[in-house]
């Protein structure tokens, strides 16, 4: 059963208008998120995420306009709605959490009076007691202990996890349709990070949000996602379920961002970085932004832009390596990995790492016996 | 950390000591003649010995030190001496001037830190936009007009051309209790001291706000709903307030200075002028305690800004607890 799309984003593009020209930051975009589901955003820093985020919910920085393509919200088109609407739709409709959870709270007021005045703002008949109600509801539903306690704590008195948790009670204190996560655990330590991906993971089977999850941690999208879509200088290269993406990739760029996983780091002996740096957008390259730092990259690649090819009903990427004319590079790409993969395995190349560690060890053994 | 009143206090009155040493020592060390003022024009025709006697019955032979011991013990009394122009008791020349002033500085302090604000934030709300920019700039030219100069044109304007204002004094002659002549009379110099501060600070608030509203917080508040508005209010105005208050408390001084210029200009009857005289014709115990005032007001305005900032802002209020950094996320 194909579940409905609560939210449809149609070939958006949004550029910053700056003395330096047009800054693409995101192009042609096209995406879909269904209803219940986790949807990962992944890129690396700069490709153009956050930007997608705030256009969202209508939010983007001065300089920043939508240049085309549509955002429809269970059919409504967001661009039409007056600015008195989309303030209602915030919160109610779409919530966003940010990055930073240091500064994301307001310093100088206290926590429960934070969540206080979004309760309020989206039921404004309600009286004192059923919101205080509501607030350590929210807090207990986000995992913070003595919630009663702590209603009337400063954001100082709380550590970067308990402060993205109250963050999560503000977004999802009107049981929002939509929750936007913006790299929610990038500033905090794993330990808290994992904690606070069961607890969205939960709240969201919970509540039955739907959730874009926006990382640049392929090891955090294989914890929550449903589905990840993988963007690429401000366009997405390749999205589909999220066994797809790790286990049957096609886009060079996904490639990379898979093997610079730790997981497969082991396997292949070394992490493998990708060579280069995103490309300036101010104007984007012609063809696929990712030819430059791509081994694999056609020529096609190099003069047009790829279209979609469909892998499955589900998974999609823009490559020209998936072009029917391209079998025969796809081929030669098949043979040199199974070629690497032979040579790995017969040990002809230890890994630095491990060489390292045996001399140490050696080292060891030699101080040890006197 | 937050200073115990008892500390406060302690510090403003040491502060008060040595402003009032400073203007003693001051005052009679600078070249003149104190006798000018006592006896007017007679003092240029009177004899060597008949000066060392006026010297001696006003206490002016003794050392400084010793003067100042005398001083500050009748001062203790609440006797300040008496003025040697006005051969009165000083703080009954004073007392009436000293309401004038307090009634033109206050308000003017008042007045222009209200549209200072109100300025700021309608600056800050359409930051950029073309009425923040005009403003801007004409905000600008006009913070740099000094003071005497707008104070003559306006008088040249208003009460020599139109004839609609009077340009000097306090009231009309003998109408002291006259609230209507009173506030005719204080239009002119309320408006110098309001356009000659306000710009400066309005521009100071608009910055602040600029500021606050560029925090990651008022996104997320926009995020959950709010709309520009009500965040300018509730959330970047609030956080603000503290710095509002001390910028408020550190330009007592200025303020002050500018209500003197002003009053010597319109040659209102209030303090100013009368330190400026009491400078110029060595009215010792004039000037002692109008110094002495003026430097309470800039003090207490100081510590007591800052006492008012400090309480404000819950960060400086408490020490961070150690149990409360440690949570459950810390197990
Ligand atoms: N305020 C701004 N002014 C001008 N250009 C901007 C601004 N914010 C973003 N950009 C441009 O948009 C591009 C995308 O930025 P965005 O913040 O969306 O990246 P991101 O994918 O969220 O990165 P990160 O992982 O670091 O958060 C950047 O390369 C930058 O050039
Ligand atoms: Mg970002």
């Amino acid at each position: 059963m194909k579940k409905e799309n609560v939210l449809e984003i149609h070939n958006l593009s949004v550029s910053f208008h700056r003395a330096e020209g047009e800054t693409q930051a995101v192009r042609d975009v096209s995406l879909s998120l269904r209803q219940g589901e986790v949807l990962a955003l992944v890129g690396e820093s700069g490709c153009g995420k956050s930007v997608l985020c705030k256009s969202l919910i209508r939010l983007l920085p001065k300089g920043a306009d939508v240049k085309s393509g549509s955002i429809r919200m269970e059919g409504k088109e967001l661009s039409q709605l007056s600015e008195k609407e989309m303030c209602k739709l915030r919160g109610e409709g779409i919530s966003m959490i940010f990055q930073d959870p240091l500064t994301s709270l307001n310093p100088t007021m206290t926590i429960g009076r934070q969540i206080d005045e979004t309760v309020k703002l989206h039921h404004p008949s309600w009286k004192k007691e059923r919101r205080k109600e509501r607030v350590l509801e929210l807090l207990k539903l986000v995992g913070i202990e003595e919630a009663g306690k702590r209603y009337d704590s400063y954001p100082y008195q709380f550590s970067g996890g308990m402060r993205q948790r109250c963050v999560m009670a503000i977004a999802l204190a009107c049981n929002p349709k939509i929750l936007i996560a913006d790299e929610p655990t990038t500033a905090l330590d794993v330990t808290i990070q994992a904690e606070i991906l069961k607890q969205l993971k939960e709240i969201q089977q919970k509540l039955g949000t739907s959730i874009l999850f926006v990382t640049h941690d392929l090891g955090v999208v294989a914890q929550i996602a449903d589905r990840v879509a993988v963007m690429y200088a401000g366009k997405i290269v390749e999205y589909g379920m999220a066994e797809e993406i790790f286990y049957d990739a096609r886009h060079p760029y996904t490639w990379g961002l898979l093997h610079a996983l730790p997981y497969y780091a082991k396997e292949r002996g070394g992490l493998e970085i990708i060579p280069g740096f995103p490309p300036h957008l101010t104007p984007p390259p012609a063809g696929d932004a990712f030819a430059i730092r791509d081994q694999y990259a056609l020529r096609m690649d190099y003069e047009q832009m790829p279209p979609f090819f469909a892998v499955s009903e589900t998974h999609y990427a823009a490559t020209w390596l998936l072009d029917e004319r391209a079998a025969e590079a796809r081929k030669l790409i098949e043979e040199r990995k199974s070629r690497n993969r032979s040579i790995r395995e017969e040990g002809g190349n230890k890994d630095k790492y491990e060489e390292k560690k045996e001399q140490k060890e050696q080292k060891k053994e030699q101080e040890d016996s006197p | 950390m937050k200073m115990s009143y008892k500390k406060r206090i302690v510090i403003f009155l040491v502060s008060i000591f040595f402003l009032s040493v400073l203007v003693f020592a001051m005052s009679r060390l600078a070249p003149g003649d104190p006798l000018v003022s006592y006896y007017g024009e007679r003092a240029e025709r009177m004899s060597v010995e008949e000066k060392e006697r006026a010297m001696n019955r006003l206490g002016l032979n003794e050392p400084i030190i010793v003067q100042y011991g005398k001083w500050i013990q009748n001062a203790a009394q609440g006797d300040f001496g008496i003025s040697f122009k006005y051969k009165q008791d000083v703080l009954q020349v004073i007392e009436g001037r000293l309401v004038n002033t307090l009634i033109l500085g206050g308000v003017g302090f008042l007045l222009t830190f209200f549209f200072a604000l109100l300025l700021g934030i309608w600056c800050a709300f359409y930051e950029d936009k073309l009425l923040d920019r005009i403003i801007c700039k004409v905000g600008t030219i006009t913070s740099c007009i000094p003071e005497f100069w707008l104070s003559l044109v306006l008088i040249l304007v208003f009460s020599v051309n139109l004839k609609l204002l009077p340009g000097s004094g306090a009231y009309d002659i003998g109408q002291s209790d006259n609230l209507a002549s009173r506030m005719q009379h204080l239009i002119l110099p309320l408006i110098v001291v309001i356009m000659s501060h306000l710009w400066y600070y309005a521009y100071m608030i608009r910055n602040k706000l600029l500021e606050e509203i560029r925090q990651d917080y008022v996104l997320l508040a926009r995020a959950k709903g709010m709309s520009a508005g009500k965040i300018m209010f509730g959330h970047c105005v609030r956080n603000i307030m503290p710095a509002f208050i001390s910028i408020m408390a550190i330009s007592l001084p200025h303020i002050v200075e500018g209500t003197y210029i002003v009053e010597m200009v319109f040659s209102y009857p209030g303090i100013g002028t009368l330190s400026f005289e009491s400078a110029k014709y060595h009215d010792y115990n004039m000037l002692m305690v109008l110094c002495l005032i003026t430097g309470v007001i800039v003090i207490f305005g100081n510590i007591t800004g800052q006492a008012i900032s400090e309480h404000i802002d819950p960060r400086m209020k408490e020490p961070v607890r150690m149990e409360e950094v440690t949570d459950s996320d810390g197990r």
